[in-house]
């Protein structure tokens, strides 16, 4: 890549110069991911903060801090602001960084709709968050929002037309990356050539436009059936609850999907960097991924083996959810294989990516457990259950959140961080977030329910270890945003362009920090400069 | 290099708003009929 396009001139005058028209009436896709990055890293100490209460309430068996009720909001909003405004904004936020710069393009294709997209989501989480501060309290009936239990608070309004704004906004980013990408790659990056980010994005962006809307039908016939007198998931008037059930996991398996796919492509460009080797089976990678996309809509009623399916129903959800594991396995051992014989170097990006490898086969074993329907009748809604999820969502997503963060940051600030302190936030989140969650499958086993305040004298011990683990890891977390700011507004070490010894792709053919204009002429593409470029060998 | 001229990103635009516009219009079906299949009219 001997000419990458860039228009280092446009760095002085490209960029707006007052904060209101630079920030709130942005259309560049670097100033509009930085916009979700910080929104995703705010909302991932709000919802920490939630966990926070949620463990210091379990520390010990008995009713210690808070009221039941307020628990039972903790929880909900915990998972609903980790889910749709941490996880999935941040996954967004590095779409919009990064997408055109690995693609060669200018920006995004549609630059207007991404202000609008970013810009709907602080609205709608100020009105989620500020049912909390309202007569008879926020949403506490879980984040799946299950009818009749969900209906009975008062505040449910807001909290659907939170949902509706979320679901727009994603739907909006998911419309903006697949046009991008089909549309605005520079010419000669061929689809298969095309970084795995790339394509984990392109195939989350479908499964984004094919479920959100499922979940805001869910979620309008919820509100229809609590002021408009409908009857859909009303026994009394002739509707099913468990019906309800069916839609939302019809959305909320691919939504788990949705908060892994990305974590995929992230993990696919950061091992071949720190092993310097190209990724092992890049073909096999795309296709596992659009497998896992494809099973993830014939899986969902896993979700609700003890609600008393047909035993043909039981049967065939099992399996499909069992054949998950194929194409994932797919994935794990090409992580492995690439890393097999590399020249390995172990910065903090790479340990990041490492502990997701091994931490996220844990959850995902322990999800196979989960699919088995008889073995899932003594699981179900158990501690097992959230041992399960947090391996997946917080060592497997928010680790390859952070591994990102490590990774690209550099090309963002053009600064390097400080590799101690990153190495010391890894080791700090990596032995607690065990400690939090590893016992949390003892005390599922043994029988403690999730979602309660109180328990039993005899989950004591593990209950009190995970709530260390959880305040451990939690303030772990402020390690990480010190590093952050440190990085970016004290860092006396700049980056190089190509900031990583081993790192290939178009993004590193920038400058460092990115000039507000890139690729405006686009790049000329040679195959064996690209990470996954040369696939026919 | 192989530049691009300003009509052929003009055009490339223009795919890429069709583009959107038919996924919009595939998510907007989506939740029509998401609502509308549990009507028993």
């Amino acid at each position: 890549m001997a000419h990458a396009a860039t228009h280092d001139h446009h760095d002085h005058h490209g960029a707006p110069k007052g904060f209101f028209q630079r920030w709130v009436m942005s259309t560049n896709h670097k100033d509009i991911g930085t916009l979700y990055l910080i929104f995703s890293l705010t909302m991932f100490f709000i919802g920490g903060a939630f966990a926070m209460v949620i463990r210091a309430e379990l520390f010990k068996p008995g009713m210690q801090l808070v009221q039941p009720y307020f628990f039972n909001e903790m929880t909900t909003m915990h998972a609903l602001v980790m889910i749709f405004g941490a996880i999935m904004p941040s996954f967004v936020g590095l779409a919009n960084w990064m997408i055109p710069l690995m693609v060669g393009a200018p920006d995004m294709a549609l630059p207007r709709m991404n202000n609008l997209s970013f810009w709907i989501m602080p609205f709608a989480f100020i009105l989620l968050l500020s049912t909390l501060f309202m007569p008879g309290g926020g949403p506490a009936g879980g984040w799946t929002m299950y009818p009749p239990l969900s209906l009975q608070g008062e505040s449910i309004a807001y909290t659907i037309f939170a949902v509706h704004l979320m679901g727009i906004s994603s739907i909006m980013g998911a419309i903006n990356i697949i046009a991008t990408i089909l549309n605005m790659r520079a010419p000669g990056m061929d689809l298969l050539k095309m970084p795995v980010f790339v394509w984990s994005w392109l195939i989350t962006a479908f499964l984004l436009i094919a479920v959100m809307p499922v979940l805001a039908g869910a979620v309008t016939m919820l509100l229809t059936d609590k002021y408009f007198h409908t009857n859909f998931f009303n026994a009394a008037g002739g509707g099913d609850p468990v019906l309800f059930q069916h839609i939302f996991w019809f959305f909320g398996h691919p939504e788990v999907y949705i908060m892994i796919l990305p974590a995929f492509g992230i993990i696919s460009e950061i091992i071949p960097t720190f092993a310097r080797k190209p990724i092992f089976g890049y073909r096999a990678m795309v296709f596992a991924i659009a497998s896992i996309a494809f099973l993830s809509f014939i899986v969902w009623a896993h979700h609700m083996f003890a609600v008393g399916l047909p035993m043909g129903a039981e049967i065939f959800f099992m399996y499909a959810t069992m054949l998950i594991a194929v194409p994932t396995g797919v994935k794990v051992f090409n992580w492995v294989s690439t890393m097999w014989g590399g020249s390995m170097t172990f910065e903090t990006p790479m340990l990041f990516s490492i502990a997701f490898v091994i931490l996220f086969t844990i959850g995902g074993f322990s999800g196979l457990m989960l699919a088995l329907a008889p073995a899932d009748f003594q699981y179900h809604d158990t501690y097992f259950v959230v041992a399960h999820f947090h391996y997946v969502l917080v060592t497997g997503a928010a680790f390859s959140i952070m591994a990102a963060a490590y990774y690209w940051i550099p090309k963002w600030s053009g600064n390097m961080y400080s590799e101690t302190w990153g190495k010391i936030h890894f080791w700090s989140s990596v032995i607690s977030v065990n400690v939090l969650f590893f016992p949390q499958h003892f005390l599922g086993l043994a029988g403690m329910p999730r979602r309660i305040p109180d328990y039993n004298v005899a989950f004591a011990n593990f209950n009190m270890i995970s709530s260390i683990g959880g305040f451990w890891f939690g303030a772990s977390q402020l390690i990480f945003l010190g590093v952050v700011i440190h990085c970016v507004f004290f860092s006396k070490k700049k980056a190089a362009d190509r900031s990583w010894e081993g790192a290939k792709g178009l993004e590193w053919t920038v400058p460092s920090p990115a000039p507000f204009h890139t690729f405006d002429v686009p790049p000329v593409i040679h195959d064996d400069e690209l990470a996954h470029g040369n696939t026919e060998h | 290099m192989q530049d691009i001229t300003d009509i052929e990103m003009e055009a490339r635009r223009k795919r890429a708003r069709r583009t959107a516009l038919i996924a919009g219009g595939f998510a907007v079906a989506v939740f029509l009929l998401s609502i509308v299949q549990m009507l028993k009219v």
